[in-house]
């Protein structure tokens, strides 16, 4: 019994000191009160949000502003709603608080401008309601103008390289494509990676990304390039038009970063809504979690597409409400019209696309 | 020096070792000490680069320890080799409405000089492991992961033992490691896995050292013989802390242990079990 006693006072002695040492590496602690929570949010981006200069936010100021409007018997619906106004300071569409009876949203980057786009109206008058489709990409010739459209509603379902082949198979005859991405809010980098690689034929430096590397506002990585290799499949470098909105946004945002300098490539509509910071999560101790923009992409001129991404020059069209109601968008017309006189003068494709405007 | 070179060394090595543990005229069967556990208990986590909230919550392991006297000095050398599987499922406090899962798989092997005095067995040395895993936080969006992966090397210390309990042979033994040294990842402090997907990979190997990487395993165990089979009971309490990038990642358990062990020695056709030799445990 003596050498148990031995044995568990010589664990009990070491045990304590292996709990002890990790202390040295800090833990910040917040209280789950109002102002815990408020500290927990507001330190979170504090230290990670990556656009404070870019948008010229004191953050500090913001702090003070909204803290003082705390009050220990305010209504958690009420607290909800300052955290969320702390939010829009920033300006940001990759910015929300979710809570289990709301999510915020920043809508001014989208909700000032026309919507210029109507999904039921090219059903209906172009595509006639027969069209083929895989998850959340749909395509059809458009016959009287021999001109391609494809619609792409998301780049979060990901990209199915077999249907994109198919697709462009049987456009093959076409004069031209249309990547109607108006109203897609995004999804994942990586799904533009396989879409964009389809209408490349060597390597392309699609752009710059970069990182926080501390919690200082201005601690931020060297940029780093990335770079796009074309698909495996099938390439299109006939032309193609890609029609936007301001509700095209984040992952879209990129796409029509990497695809907008190519040569064969035009974008027609409205600047989009931009958002091309990666999102990252933190979460404050109410249970509540927030996203927000921490990682910087750059175009491949090192230029912040984060406030958008504007037409190709002379491809700046809204959708006309009046010619709608007579069944025309009028974006979409205009490109089958560029496609179109491209072909007509054009037909050795010696010059750029963006010229034809 | 050229491989020949290094051949030779090795060789005379253990030409040296084998002299001067040989004694003449008594065979030595090495026994091999095995044993599997099942742990359960609790985890806590923290990882700054997923949540700044702490997380606790349940945690089970399947651990494998396998020990064997050296060949070269049986007496004083003993090597260990250890396997662990282990995963928690925790929750944010006090909301407890977030989860954060933890896998991780570790291997190591050490050896230990070996003291014996009277019913007491000290053991000192050093060991190597390799660790992976990852933590999980399913409601992040571009962070939802903390890859972990590491190499170590370390010091080991244990101190056994051996007496008896209702009439049943009882081995106690408190074992302690720490890494002194080695490699581990990390992302920098805001660096999301698509940009090391992208290519990015400066950075990513950090250099480990007790003030970066701390880490602390200690390994209490009673095992009691039972015929030929041998009941291990037991508590572990691993501590780990680590902080590179301005990320702090914490991981702590408690876990009950129970296990079988048992002793064997691998026997062939050409290779007939010696009733003379001298059996020498490497932890009973």
């Amino acid at each position: 019994m003596k050498a148990i006693r031995n044995i568990l006072i010589l664990a009990a002695m070491l045990m304590p000191f292996s709990l002890g040492l990790p202390a040295c590496h800090s833990l910040e602690s917040y209280e789950n009160d109002y102002y815990g929570n408020f500290d927990a949010l507001w330190t979170a981006l504090d230290e990670h949000y990556c656009f404070f200069e870019e948008k010229g936010v004191d953050w500090n100021a913001v702090r003070a502003q909204y803290r003082s409007q705390i009050k220990p018997d305010m209504e958690l619906k009420d607290f909800f709603d300052l955290c969320a106004d702390m939010l829009a300071e920033l300006r940001d569409g990759h910015t929300n608080l979710s809570s289990w009876f709301d999510v915020s949203y920043y809508r001014k980057w989208w909700n000032d401008y026309p919507q210029n786009f109507n999904w039921r109206l090219i059903q209906q008058c172009y595509l006639d309601f027969d069209y083929s489709t895989s998850g959340s990409m749909s395509y059809k010739l458009l016959e009287d103008s021999n001109v391609g459209y494809v619609r792409l509603s998301t780049f979060a379902a990901g990209i199915g390289q077999s249907f994109v082949n198919d697709m462009m198979l049987s456009l093959k005859e076409s004069i031209g494509m249309i990547i109607d991405i108006r109203d897609n809010g995004g999804g994942d980098m990586t799904a533009v990676e396989d879409f964009a690689s389809h209408f490349i034929d060597e390597r392309i430096l699609a752009g710059y990304i970069q990182h926080k590397t501390g919690p200082g506002h201005s601690d931020f990585s060297k940029p780093y390039p990335y770079y796009f290799d074309p698909a495996m499949g099938v390439r299109w470098l006939k032309p193609v038009i890609i029609l936007t909105n301001r509700s095209t946004f984040s992952a879209a945002n990129n796409f029509v970063q990497v695809m907008k300098p190519l040569p064969h490539v035009a974008v027609i509509g409205d600047t989009t809504g931009g958002g091309s910071g990666m999102p990252f999560s933190s979460e404050m101790p109410i249970g509540w979690s927030v996203r927000f923009s921490a990682s910087p992409v750059y175009d491949r001129d090192m230029k912040l597409t984060e406030n958008g991404i504007e037409p190709t020059k002379g491809g700046d069209i809204d959708m006309d409400p009046q010619a709608a109601l007579d069944g025309h968008d009028t974006i979409l017309d205009f490109a089958i019209a560029v496609l179109v006189r491209n072909a007509e003068d054009n037909k050795d494709n010696s010059r750029a696309l963006r010229e034809m405007f | 020096m050229t491989m020949k070179k290094i051949c030779s060394l090795l060789a005379a090595l253990s030409v040296v070792f084998a002299a001067c543990a040989a004694e003449p005229g008594v065979a030595v069967e090495r026994p091999v000490t095995s044993v599997y556990a099942l742990e359960v208990g609790s985890a806590h986590l923290a990882q700054t680069y997923l949540s700044p909230l702490r997380y606790s919550g349940v945690a089970l392991a399947l651990s494998y320890e396998r020990m064997q006297a050296m060949r070269f000095d049986p007496e004083r050398w003993v090597m260990r080799l250890s396997g662990r599987l282990d995963g928690a499922h925790t929750h944010n406090n006090p909301a407890r409405n977030a989860s954060m899962w933890d896998l991780g798989l570790n291997v190591g092997w050490g050896m230990s000089r070996r003291w014996r005095t009277g019913a007491w067995s000290f053991y000192a040395g050093g060991y190597t492991a390799l660790e992976g895993g990852l933590l999980y936080v399913p409601r992040n969006s571009n962070n939802p992961v903390a890859a972990k992966a590491s190499w170590t090397i370390g010091a080991t210390a244990a101190v056994a033992r051996h007496t008896s309990l209702w009439g049943k042979r009882l081995t106690l033994r408190y074992l302690a490691e720490m890494p002194l040294t080695g490699i581990f990842f990390s992302p920098e402090y805001g660096e999301l896995y698509y940009e090391i997907y992208l290519g990015n990979h400066s950075g990513l190997v950090r250099g480990a050292w007790p003030g970066n990487f701390f880490r602390l395993n200690n390994l209490l165990t009673a095992d009691i013989a039972l015929g030929r089979t041998i009941l291990r009971l037991g508590y572990r309490c691993n501590v780990s802390s680590t902080k590179t990038h301005d990320i702090v990642s914490r991981h702590i358990e408690h876990m009950a242990v129970v296990g079988i062990a048992s002793e064997w020695i691998s026997l062939s056709p050409s290779r007939k079990p010696d009733t003379k030799a001298e059996y020498i445990s490497a932890l009973y």
